[in-house]
């Protein structure tokens, strides 16, 4: 091993020079727009939530007045903390996505916490709203039941069964799986095409469920991510993604070798969850939904996130009208 | 050309014919290799993996910030917690289970047969879906280094039975014969003996806490992994990311490697190359 | 008591098919890690420098580097330059890359043990290279090896659950899938991590056993 004591010093010294003429050869921010390996020049792929707009809607966002505040003691702690802690994620496309160079989340996931954050706080620096902590399919519910988060938004689907453990406030967005395929795929137009198929989903979403349900005997292969899912599409490991619509919709506009084929086949409806203890809280995010859904805020949020990817804008869903809300 | 024992065990010192022989071995493989790599360049280059912009992404500062200031620090980070926790109970465990106490030493080598045989990520699953059931929710930071601390904890207690067992005999007989009792025998005789005689193997286990790190990618803890999957969420390089990481930690362990070396050298506790000390109380990880 | 015995039934295929997963992933591992490793040590010992070099960068390569790196690399990196292997494949290879390399070192530490007496012997009566290795320093050096090849065959083993993380049905994954599905986790993970207890403690026995009988044969006087 020591004669390998010179040819060592060799290598170290050849990579520390790469590091260093790299380092010197570095500019300031890295390209905004999202490459693929297809850069074909269309202009979807080059499209982006923009921060400044997605800032103004929450800025322009209502705010509660003290009566209000004051006569719910949870929304008191949070104006008093002045930000609001949100369990969910900062790796979905399009609903909750940090930005690696500026460290901020944004999505419509992010701006239902941050315009609930600016609701009750009247705050106008929207980096300082909101905390996020990262959650799991398993850790939503008890995060929220011993008060780790405030508040739960991260395409968190309502269900009879996870209403007994907390509360959800909405629905604030209703969703279906649908398919993805690569963009040249022919054989695959709808769910009933996916038998004996090879599919892929995400290891924590409710799409597992719907797979069992249309494809019966169909065992999609898990990944932990959208992206790992993305990438086992465009690699050919897999037929078809089965998710969320507007994610996929959100991965086709960046990925211009992916389309969304098919309408969604399942009904998906997105709950902001909520501490159950008090009902006084699943009341208060309630109001301030409706609020947002009647002054237009909730259609600016969606036409600054989703928006930004799918072209019809859909009408906010009713409060309460699923099960478990 | 060097004829080291292990060289001259399998092959002859060579003679004219021989060295001529070695001579066109070393071109044809010279040549071979040059292909090899050749060929790997090319298949870069027809998938377009090669195009500048791919690669020029690592030189933006902000890029750099976060793979460098931010990946590493938090591993370097979740390393030394762990580190810092575990190697001293690696060696209240290697105590319990050397101790004459029977239920000492037999939860104490139960702890350590049980974590030596567990995958860590089946640890870190048990803490990220299975204890929250029940109520135990960690942040993240812990839920990653909690795990590292138990399995590696069991290790290390084997690397320092290994070495307190290493140190010669006589030296706890003959401190017992002036009449020390074994504890202080122990604390200012054996152990630190056998610190100096495990301390590359506790470096060893540096680098296999700093490999363990890379489980934050499950926990989404902020380190190199997972900025690595942050960055390849926003931007799609895979393997341009995924790459330089892996040369960023191969660097950073080798780099820690050599320093066990040196250390082996320095405190004068390299046997000779015929039986050299413990290169595999590690499993592969 | 009655859903967990429900949950075990209905899923028993699944189950199954993830320790047998994880059978695989060890076996096929270490087998070829066992052969790449051999030949990757002969490269390191070899008078031949380019081959030299090779070994020594690949054993330090493969080692330094974290098994979930290598596993995410290979799964996600190589189709990007179009190598797409099967995710068991995948896991397979990352384990065998990996493994090669700490399974080089116990075999050069192996081959080191040997006294050059015996091959300057085994030379002078006339025997090939390869005769030279398969007869009298192989046997030799697997006496000193067994111990060290025990545990890189554990590192393996435990390194196998990694390939959970990268989408492989191993018995980690499976455990993980059933957990999300039912909320018997307690059950499941200790159902998973006796899996690893046995094979780890079998092959550590299997181990003591191949010693004792190694050490019984008369090949050589080792030193």
């Amino acid at each position: 091993m020591y004669t390998f004591n010179r040819r060592g010093l060799l290598y170290v010294a050849a990579g520390s020079s790469a590091a260093i003429a790299l380092a010197a050869c570095s500019s300031g921010a890295p390209p905004t727009t999202t490459g693929t390996g297809s850069a074909s020049g269309s202009t979807n792929a080059n499209r982006q939530i923009s921060q400044d707009a997605y800032d103004a809607v929450i800025k322009g966002g209502p705010v509660a007045d003290d009566a209000t505040v004051s006569a719910s003691p949870w929304a008191t702690k949070i104006k008093g903390a002045s930000f609001i802690k949100r369990g969910g994620t900062t790796t979905g496309a399009i609903f909750s996505l940090k930005d690696p160079t500026t460290g901020r989340v944004a999505g419509f996931d992010a701006g239902i916490g941050d315009l609930l954050a600016h609701y009750i706080t009247g705050g106008t620096d929207v980096s300082k709203l909101t905390q996020v902590a990262q959650t799991t399919v398993d850790t939503r519910e008890t995060m929220l039941q011993n008060n780790t988060v405030d508040i739960v938004v991260a395409t968190y689907s309502i269900t009879t069964a996870r209403a007994q453990k907390i509360s959800f406030a909405g629905p604030y967005y209703s969703s279906g799986d649908s398919i993805q395929v690569k963009a040249d795929n022919t054989t695959i137009k709808s769910v009933t095409d996916l038998a004996g198929k090879k599919l892929v989903t995400e290891s924590n979403s409710t799409a597992i469920t719907a797979i069992q349900k249309f494809v019966p005997g169909n065992t999609p292969t898990l990944f932990a991510d959208n992206d790992s899912c993305v990438a086992a599409v465009q690699q050919g490991r897999a037929d078809a993604y089965v998710l969320d619509e507007s994610i996929l919709l959100g991965n086709a506009v960046k990925n211009t070798d992916l389309k969304v084929v098919g309408t969604p086949f399942t009904t998906d409806p997105y709950g902001v969850g909520v501490n159950k203890v008090d009902p006084a809280v699943k009341a208060f995010v309630n109001a301030f939904l409706q609020k947002i859904i009647d002054s237009g805020d909730w259609l600016k949020l969606w036409k600054a996130t989703v928006g930004v990817y799918v072209e019809a804008a859909p009408t906010a869903p009713k409060i309460g009208s699923v099960p478990g809300s | 050309m060097a004829t080291d024992t292990a060289t001259r065990v399998l092959f002859d010192e060579p003679g004219p014919r021989g060295r001529a022989t070695i001579r066109i071995a070393t071109i044809v493989a010279a040549v071979i290799v040059v292909l090899l790599v050749a060929g790997a360049v090319w298949q870069f280059a027809v998938h377009g993996q090669l195009a500048a912009y791919k690669w020029q992404f690592f030189t933006y500062t902000a890029i750099i910030q976060t793979l460098v200031v931010e990946g590493i620090g938090n591993t370097f980070l979740a390393t030394a917690v762990a580190a810092v926790v575990a190697f001293p109970f690696g060696l209240v465990l290697a105590l319990g289970r050397l101790s004459r106490r029977q239920v000492l030493s037999r939860v104490s080598t139960a702890w350590i047969e049980f974590f030596r045989s567990m995958p860590m990520i089946l640890v870190v699953y048990a803490f990220l879906l299975a204890l929250p059931r029940s109520g135990l929710v960690l942040p993240v930071f812990w839920m990653l280094v909690v795990p590292m601390i138990l399995v590696s904890s069991a290790s290390t207690a084997e690397v320092f039975r290994a070495g307190i067992k290493a140190v010669d005999k006589g030296q706890w007989e003959a401190a017992q014969s002036l009449g020390l009792s074994p504890g202080l025998v122990l604390t200012t005789i054996v152990l630190p003996q056998a610190f100096r005689i495990v301390l590359p193997n506790l470096l060893t286990g540096l680098v296999s806490l700093l490999k363990d790190s890379t489980l934050g990618y499950v926990v989404s803890y902020g380190e190199l992994m997972q900025q690595g999957k942050e960055l390849v969420a926003y931007y799609h390089y895979m393997i341009q990311t995924y790459l330089v990481i892996a040369l960023i930690y191969v660097l950073i362990n080798w780099l820690l490697t050599r320093l066990a070396s040196w250390l082996q050298v320095r405190t004068g506790t390299r046997k000779t190359a015929a039986a050299p000390v413990a290169v595999d109380l590690e499993p592969a990880q | 008591m009655d859903s967990i015995g429900g949950m075990l039934r209905d899923n028993a295929a699944f189950l199954l098919n993830g320790v047998l997963t994880t059978v695989g992933l060890t076996i096929l591992g270490f087998v070829g890690a066992l052969l790449i490793g051999t030949v990757v040590a002969v490269f390191r010992v070899s008078p031949i420098t380019p081959l030299r070099v090779v070994g020594t960068v690949y054993v330090e390569f493969f080692r330094n580097v974290p098994l979930l790196t290598l596993l995410i690399l290979i799964v996600f990196g190589l189709p990007d330059i179009g190598l797409l292997f099967p995710l068991f494949w995948c896991g397979v290879l990352g384990l065998v890359l990996a493994g090669s390399a700490f399974i080089c070192e116990t075999v050069r530490s192996g081959i080191n043990t040997i006294s050059v007496g015996q091959s300057e012997a085994a030379r002078a009566l006339g025997m090939s290279f390869g005769t030279q290795l398969r007869l009298i320093i192989l046997p030799q050096a697997f006496r000193t090896m067994v111990q060290p090849l025990v545990n890189n065959f554990i590192g393996i083993l435990i390194g196998s659950s990694l390939a959970a993380a990268v989408g492989v049905s191993d018995i980690t994954n499976v455990t993980q899938q059933l957990n999300i599905r039912y909320a018997e986790a307690v059950v499941l993970f200790l159902l998973s991590g006796a899996v690893y207890l046995v094979f780890a403690l079998g092959a550590g026995g299997v181990g003591s056993w191949l010693e004792r009988l190694v050490s019984q044969s008369r090949i050589g006087s080792a030193r």
